[in-house]
């Protein structure tokens, strides 16, 4: 085994000498999930407070002068414009004013009839200011038509609750702390499996089938290091790659989380949702074996192919199984399907998103991980069969 | 010590053309003897079979049939073992270009069990014979295809092996920097060590081989020094034997 440690060794040190691979190993991705983070948060914020600090334009045609002074009481809220040139449907989607509100001219008179009088408000729905202009525009309406109901039935000299004959009050069932749970569920086997996929896919085709086209594996096989040895020596350092490359993606993005969303609490609960150890320790746990899944695969296909094209061609196509895979399971109901199970790689993407949902069956993880531990070493020992050939390594 | 009984090497190769497996006989029962402090020189056209000879010496790879002692062992039986008493270096082997010599020969200090501190005095005493001591720390990403081939020779030679095996060691060197490299083998013929290397070079081989075996088609032609071989051919040169060789292998076939 020293002999593989020692091969292990020398990959971890050719990837340190080359600045740019380092840095974009492992600072990389203390940058990129800040720097988005950042930018989102910045980018929600900025047209947030557009939205809030402006009053919304509206144009008002009310000729008996019932909604003016509703209108007129919060200046912050709304702002009274003139009649837009050309058409007014064309002027709120140029976004000139944010809504149009036409009273019927006989308002004032229906209104002491007790009737029922038309407002008609034209609003551009796919537009955010619009539907805050409407949401205002409710809710300055609201307490003045409750009010007028309200006199109504007491010229009647009714109850005031004959109006309201029920009351309805929602209360939200759902646990902030869960749904989140559900939503990081779902994600994360998948970014995680793309993240240690594709870092042990690019550093092990360097290390395969780029020492082959670099005419560095000879000079390796040269010395008295047993061949299995350099074999077990190059799965050693693709499999720790990828969970390398995983796990600083993950703090990164943990980080990234907490630190930026920090004054809001629902960020204080999905960072209890995933930062509890039992949680973190079982995904890991589970995500070991496949990672030395996917590092035999790159390794039997690395190894096998003369250039790294070649090795790229042949292992590009795991990729984009996994993404697959990845998607498929996040798909609604799939959690119900009880064959899925039994599916290698399938099973293991469902296991964290029941772990993460508060779902976990201590039964389907085991038979996850027991299927995934048997998979990577019968895996492992398929690989280091074939690669131990004289034709692997001298393939022509 | 190195020695060859009756080895037999071939390879399977795809025909793209015709969609057919063919089986290309590269050694066709090579049998030969190296003594310690002897230079054998292998000769022989491309194609001719040095290099499959040269690897399956190096335990690279099993010979089909026969067998090859080395420092005697078995090299189907205890490749390890082999190859940590020898030094292995081809043409086609190149060096880890994102460290720097010194680097490297520490590297494979490690993988060949060399005394650190050793293998440290040992490197860059070779890296100043071959004339690169001044680039000993220099990251090897910018040199020259001769200066990588002077430090892939200070690496096989790291381990202070008995047996030395070079493929075509002076290929793509300067004259000055083949000499160097020949003066070398020279020193190592001098220390005691089984040295063997193939080339196309002939000067080379009149100059410092002890003796020299011709590969044709797989198959060794003359086993002697290279005077012999000129008189029992009535030759000038080894270019003239060479020929000669092209001339009954075209009339047998
Ligand atoms: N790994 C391999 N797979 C298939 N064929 C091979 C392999 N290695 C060598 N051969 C074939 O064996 C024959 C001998 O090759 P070898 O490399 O030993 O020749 P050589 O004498 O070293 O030639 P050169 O002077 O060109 O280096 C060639 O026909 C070559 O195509
Ligand atoms: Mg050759």
């Amino acid at each position: 085994m020293r002999g593989a440690l020692l091969i292990a060794k020398k990959e971890f040190l050719e990837l340190t000498k080359d600045r740019k691979t380092l840095f974009l190993v492992f600072v990389m991705p203390f940058l990129l999930y800040p720097a988005i983070f950042t930018m989102m948060a910045k980018l929600g914020k900025r047209s947030e407070d557009q939205n809030r600090n402006k009053a919304s334009r509206i144009y008002l045609v009310d000729p008996s002068a019932t909604l003016v002074p509703i209108l007129k009481a919060d200046p912050k809220q709304f702002e009274l414009v003139a009649k837009p040139e050309g058409d007014l449907r064309q002027a709120i989607r140029d976004q000139k004013l944010e809504l149009a509100l036409e009273v019927a001219p006989e308002a004032g008179a229906a209104l002491q009839k007790q009737e029922t009088f038309q407002v008609t408000a034209t609003v551009d729905e796919s537009e955010r200011a619009s539907n805050i202009a409407l949401k205002r525009l409710k809710g300055a309406l609201e307490p003045q038509e409750k009010n007028w109901i309200q006199t109504r039935l007491k010229t009647l000299s009714a109850s005031p609750q004959l109006a309201e004959p029920l009351k309805l009050e929602v209360k939200n069932a759902a646990d902030t702390a869960l749904e989140v749970g559900k939503a990081i569920g779902t994600m994360l086997p998948y970014l995680l499996m793309i993240m240690m996929y594709s870092g042990s896919m690019q550093h092990g085709i360097y290390a395969t089938a780029g020492e082959k086209e670099r005419q560095t594996l000879l000079s390796l096989m040269a010395t008295r290091l047993p061949r299995i040895q350099i074999i077990l020596g190059k799965l050693l350092y693709i499999f720790s790659i990828g969970v390398i490359s995983a796990l600083l993606n993950l703090v990164s993005l943990g980080l990234s989380i907490s630190i930026l969303g920090s004054d809001s609490t629902s960020s204080v609960q999905t960072m209890s949702a995933i930062a509890n150890p039992m949680t973190l320790g079982l995904t890991f746990m589970i995500m070991v074996p496949l990672g030395l899944f996917f590092a035999n695969f790159i390794l039997l296909m690395g190894i096998q192919a003369k250039t790294t094209v070649e090795a790229g061609t042949a292992i590009m196509p795991g990729m984009f199984l996994v993404i697959f895979l990845g998607v498929f399971t996040m798909a609604p109901g799939v959690d119900k399907m009880a064959f899925l199970s039994y599916v290698p790689v399938v099973n293991v993407c469902l296991a964290l998103r029941k772990l993460f949902s508060q779902q976990f069956s201590w039964l389907e993880y085991l038979v996850s991980f027991a299927m995934t531990v048997g998979l990577a070493g019968l895996m492992t020992l398929v690989s280091t069969r074939i690669l131990n050939q004289e034709k692997a390594l001298f393939k022509m | 010590m190195i020695h060859l009984n009756e080895v037999h090497k071939s390879f399977t190769v795809k025909d793209r053309k015709t969609r057919s497996s063919k089986c290309i006989d590269a050694v066709r029962g090579i049998s030969l003897t190296v003594k310690p402090g002897e230079i054998y020189g292998l000769l022989g056209p491309n194609g001719a079979g040095k290099s499959t000879t040269l690897r399956m010496i190096a335990s690279l790879m099993d010979p089909d049939s026969g067998s090859i002692e080395v420092c005697g062992q078995d090299t189907k039986q205890k490749p390890e073992a082999v190859r940590s008493c020898l030094g292995y270096l081809s043409t086609d082997m190149g060096v880890y270009t994102r460290f720097t010599p010194r680097e490297l020969l520490r590297l494979f200090g490690e993988f060949q069990d060399v005394d650190p501190l050793v293998a440290e005095r040992r490197g860059l005493h070779l890296l100043d014979k071959l004339q690169l001591s001044d680039f000993a720390d220099v990251k090897m990403d910018g040199f020259s295809s001769g200066q990588k081939q002077k430090v892939s020779i200070a690496r096989a030679l790291l381990h202070d092996p008995k047996v030395v095996i070079f493929d075509e060691p002076t290929t793509g060197l300067d004259v000055l920097t083949a000499k160097t490299v020949l003066d070398l083998l020279r020193i190592m013929r001098e220390e005691g060590r089984t040295v063997i290397v193939s080339t196309h070079v002939m000067p080379m081989v009149e100059d410092i081989c002890d003796r020299v075996g011709i590969i044709f088609d797989g198959k060794l032609h003359g086993d002697a020094p290279p005077r012999e071989i000129l008189q029992s051919r009535r030759a000038k040169t080894l270019d003239e034997v060479f020929f000669q060789l092209a001339a009954e292998s075209e009339g047998a076939n």
